[in-house]
């Protein structure tokens, strides 16, 4: 057997001497560099370019890469291939499609009252809201205004994630990775929820924002994003008001988005409102209401005058603090989450340097030594949407599956595009790991290499079980009162506060404009495919001429991991897989290895290892 | 990092049920066996060393910055009317619970549990120098130190006080994320969300391997470390919470959003060895800035609704005498309302300890609604590291709760 295993591996070596995997196998070991090489932001030299780092660093600017990709960057110097990654624009990345709208909203959705609540006060005031009038007389006049109230909600939502769709799709087709991982990153530091701005337009517009300035200025990033109808909604621009201002942009805006905590003072924060009193949006536009704005003298940061929004925040740009702050926020993103005060000094002059122009910071890190430190390779643990997608991209597949479906899988582990938790974004590094979610990424894994025989569209299917007890009941003819009364807590037990509460307005019966609203909406909103990935992992191993399961291991290993696993790990998978084929023999066993392979690819995938990038 | 004990040598059958081994005979069945050995770990301590191992702290985050004002009226107090003259509750709409006092209408929860004398006020909590970030206050309270950059939480803390080394199981977060209180030196906390996903898909052949953890090499790469180390506690701990969680049935109604309560109370009905647990009802829900009234309210019944419950519950499993519940935000609202029917962040607030050994009432000072700080905010009357004190040292019996919170805060007499 071992004779075996010897000669087919002296027969491929003889047969392709120049075979990838001899010859990458040679390169990864340039891995990280030299312990000194921490903190000093000096350029790696063309002789200290390897596959392995070029591995790295699109894992980094981007979302890994397959085994060629990864070659393409190699073939060139470390400062061609960062100049690559960072100055994209030339690159010509038309294959991508803009996002197909489903046509959802129409005009009487604007504006969009802030609640149920104050929609049927509208329309109990005005006799119509969101575009339907009351009916004249009968029994729950206001029902057709609840209904579309539900409608757009649920439209709004189904079609945010149509959106997710759409950019986790990009991230993996993108010719320029560096634009979608910046993009994200924007999404995450300027942190706008659809659970609040219930308009996936508004959404969407951001999104572009977030692109179209991804590696820009920082500076014009922030003017826009404060002029960004979704931030502008978000946090609450509409009633920040001359003579009645509302600190929660202001705040944000200096201890979130730019200073950080602890450099600016209560007072500061309270002139800044006065100073963005005013910027409104009217659906999609950013307006000035200047009978609203407050143009009188503001006292700011130590200096005075009658500023409006852009010159307070060119104010803010102004402080150290802000440089500071964002240097080391892009380096904890990028590189690795601790840096020296003197590391963040230095990147700080830069981005100062540079009057907040990123492209100069950007290529200083991805082509320091710091960047192929051992502190910085393989230390990095990837948020849900890096291992989603790197995952993808390394499995070959060309679009996301809708099997398992995107959103579902980013929001079990822990990152629901357009869904940040609160203002402050997702929290990276360690917090993306805990023993639970740990046990979710292993699971997606195997959701994509053997995907459920079951699943269920959760866009064609009402999860909440009182909507499906409400359809049922509508269907078999009882009364709108009737089929909304809540069917659990039965039984005999005291039925808690809000189930009792539950409406009871005899103008309209929110379950059943809840319900109603769920039917509309899903008319409407186009399906998502649902098609599960096409992989072939026998055809990796054929085209790599493999031999042996060590063989098939250690390629799996080199294309998945960017650390490498024990020896005892790496030795149980190749005798599981041993185990699995009936043979150490990859020949004998051509005829039926995907199975297997999967197998082993899924516990490849487990490895608490995999998880770093 | 991770645990080293062995088991104790005198293992019964109650002891094993507490590490969920029995009722466990179908998964050991279906070949799951190999790893049990580890659930030693899970074994309940028996020998006391100063603390009370029965006892159970349940602590609930409202974050967000729960408007304390408008969750307890003080209806008493002209000022209060004077203050919030559109979004403050009139009188005839509070459920009074004395002639000063009344809890929102949304609270009918709180109502009856205050009236069955299982809830303690704390009134003013807060603590100097209050920060009004949602994120910079949180973390003060996380770590119950402010403006000091401690690095573990309070829980954290005290479980490495209790059982230095660390413990398997000792903490349970129910979160999507770790919160900072449990971030501990010694101890892995165990955070999942959904029970039923809290659990390893794959084949039969797969599961050697998937019960083997590498040992983390220390150092060289501490991400890695760190991984494995999680690992190693989704290993220890997600068997026994599916199969709690399996085993667990309650009539008992938590409302529209339990958060996360059944799952601890199915936790504590296996006998869990965990003494610390720790969820939040998510998402910054409590940051009313705009329109707050019914948003408010229908907030505070999803608490109140989720807390009688689990209150319930507990009395159902015949636990009730061993648990207790803390409820806190990060921060109050300011006095005065703003001019969009909501509040802005403010300063001191409302804390709640409820449970069946709790004795009921008011604890601490009202703060004053006329003599504001220079941003209109209430000025605290109760450090809030009291109420931790309490919890410490009254309810768990861990005597040093000076060392563990940075200073001598008296704790309450608020337990029978």
């Amino acid at each position: 057997m071992l004779f075996h295993v010897l000669l087919a591996g002296l027969v491929a070596l003889l047969l392709t001497p120049l075979s990838p995997v001899a010859d990458a196998a040679e390169r990864i070991h340039l891995g990280p560099g030299p312990v000194d090489w921490q903190g000093d932001l000096s350029p790696i030299a063309s002789s200290e370019w390897s596959y392995d780092r070029a591995a790295h660093l699109l894992e980094r600017a981007g979302f890994g890469g397959s085994p060629e990709e990864i070659e393409r960057l190699a073939a060139m110097t470390p400062a061609e291939a960062v100049r690559h990654l960072v100055h994209y624009e030339s690159i010509d990345n038309s294959h991508l499609s803009a996002f197909d709208e489903s046509n959802v909203h129409d005009p009487g959705l604007v504006p969009f009252p802030p609640s149920r609540p104050a929609t049927t006060q509208l329309a109990k005031e005005n006799g119509e809201a969101l575009g339907i009038k009351v009916k004249p007389s009968g029994n729950r006049r206001l029902q057709p205004v609840v209904n579309k109230f539900f409608y757009w909600l649920r439209a709004s939502m189904l079609e945010t994630r149509r959106v997710s769709y759409w950019w986790a799709n990009r991230m993996l087709a993108t010719q320029r990775p560096l634009e979608e991982k910046m993009a994200l990153f924007w999404h995450g530091h300027f942190a706008t929820s659809e659970a609040k701005v219930r308009d996936y337009r508004k959404m969407l517009l951001q999104n572009e924002t977030f692109r179209r300035h991804a590696t820009g200025n920082f500076r014009d990033l922030v003017v826009a994003v404060a002029q960004d109808p979704a931030m502008l909604y978000f946090l609450d621009a509409g009633v920040n008001i001359k003579g009645a201002p509302n600190e929660n942009f202001a705040r944000e805006i200096m201890e979130l988005f730019t200073m950080g905590v602890g450099n600016y003072s209560e007072q500061d924060i309270r002139e800044a409102a006065r100073a963005f009193t005013g910027w409104n949006s009217d659906d999609l536009t950013f307006v000035v209401n200047t009978g609203q704005h407050d143009d009188g003298s503001k006292s700011f940061l130590g200096y005075e005058g009658n500023f409006d929004g852009v010159q307070v925040i060119d104010l803010i740009m102004a402080q150290p603090a802000t440089a500071e702050f964002m240097a080391a926020k892009l380096y904890r993103y990028l590189v690795r989450q601790e840096l020296s005060p003197e590391l963040r000094g230095d990147l700080a002059a830069i981005l100062r340097g540079s009057e907040y122009e990123m492209k100069p910071l950007l290529e200083t890190l991805f082509l320091s030594r710091d960047f192929y430190s051992p502190a910085s390779m393989g230390t990095h643990i990837k948020s849900p949407t890096e291992l989603v997608v790197s995952t993808y991209k390394k499995l070959g597949v060309d679009d996301v599956p809708g099997i398992p479906d995107f959103n579902l899988v980013v929001t079990a582990l822990g990152q629901e595009l357009f869904w940040p938790p609160t203002v402050a974004g997702w929290a990276h590094g360690r917090s993306w790991v805990t023993p639970g979610l740990l046990l979710e990424r292993g699971n997606f894994a195997r959701a994509v290499l053997f995907p459920d025989i079951d699943f269920i569209a959760r866009d064609r299917y009402q999860s909440s079980l009182m909507l499906r007890e409400v359809h049922a009941r509508i269907k078999q003819g009882f009364d709108i009162s009737s089929a909304t009364l809540p069917g659990y807590g039965d039984g005999g037990m005291m039925m808690a506060e809000s189930n009792m509460m539950a409406d009871r307005d005899e103008d309209f019966n929110t379950r059943y404009g809840s319900y109603r609203g769920w039917q509309m909406a899903i008319e409407r909103v186009k399906p998502l495919p649902r098609h599960t990935a096409r992989i072939s992992l026998s055809a990796m191993v054929m085209d790599a001429g493999l031999r042996s399961t060590e063989e098939v291991v250690d390629y799996f290993l080199q294309r998945f991991m960017r650390v490498p696993l024990g020896e005892t790990e790496r030795e149980l998978l190749v005798t599981f897989l041993d185990g699995e084929l009936g043979t150490s023999d990859i020949q004998e066993a051509e005829t039926y290895l995907e199975a297997s392979l999967r197998m082993l690819v899924h516990l490849i995938m487990s490895q608490p290892e995999y998880q770093l990038g | 990092m991770r645990s080293k004990f062995s088991a104790p040598q005198d293992v019964t059958r109650r002891d094993a049920l507490k590490a969920g081994l029995i009722g466990m005979g179908a998964a050991g069945a279906l070949g799951l066996p190999p790893f049990f050995a580890r659930a030693a770990d899970a074994m309940v301590k028996r020998h006391s060393d100063g603390h009370n191992d029965n006892r159970i702290l349940v602590v609930l985050e409202l974050s967000g910055g729960n408007d304390g004002l408008n969750t307890l009226v003080p209806y008493g107090d002209d000022a209060y009317y004077r203050q919030r003259p559109t979004i403050g509750i009139k009188p005839d709409k509070l459920l009074k619970i004395d002639d000063h006092f009344g809890f929102n209408p949304g609270l009918v929860g709180f109502e009856r549990l205050y009236k069955d004398g299982k809830m303690a006020v704390a009134h003013g909590c807060g603590y100097d120098n209050p920060s009004f970030s949602h994120f910079t206050s949180m973390a003060y309270w996380h770590t119950a130190a402010p403006n000091s950059g401690e690095e573990y939480g309070w829980l954290g803390r005290l479980a490495d006080a209790v059982r230095p080394g660390g413990a398997s199981n000792y903490i349970v977060n129910i979160d999507a994320t770790q919160s900072l209180a449990v971030r501990s030196r010694d101890h892995v906390p165990v955070v999942f969300d959904d029970p039923d996903k809290f659990a390893r898909e794959g084949f039969h052949s797969q599961q050697p391997l998937f019960h083997h953890v590498a040992d983390a090499n220390g150092a060289a790469n501490p991400s890695r470390d760190f991984l494995l180390n999680i690992a190693q506690s989704a290993l220890d701990a997600s068997a026994l919470v599916r199969q709690a969680w399996t085993d667990y049935r309650s009539p008992i109604d938590y409302g529209i959003v339990p958060l996360d309560l059944p799952k601890i109370a199915a936790l504590i009905h296996a006998d869990m060895p965990t003494r610390l647990y720790y969820t939040t009802f998510r998402n910054n829900a409590f940051d009313t800035h705009v329109h707050q009234s019914n948003l408010h309210q229908r907030l505070l019944t999803y608490a109140a609704d989720a807390v009688a419950g689990f209150m319930a519950d507990l009395e159902r499993i015949g636990r009730a005498d061993d648990v207790v519940m803390l409820l806190f935000s990060e921060f109050g609202r300011r006095v005065p309302e703003n001019t969009s029917l909501g509040t802005d962040h403010g300063a001191a607030g409302l804390m709640f300890t409820i449970g069946k050994p709790v004795k009921g009432g008011h604890y601490g000072q009202f703060p004053s609604l006329t003599e504001l700080d220079p941003g209109d905010n209430l000025i605290y009357t109760t450090d809030f590291r009291r109420v931790y004190a309490t919890a410490i040292d009254s309810w768990l019996g861990y005597k040093d709760a000076p060392a563990l919170l940075g200073g001598d805060f008296k704790p309450f007499d608020m337990f029978a």
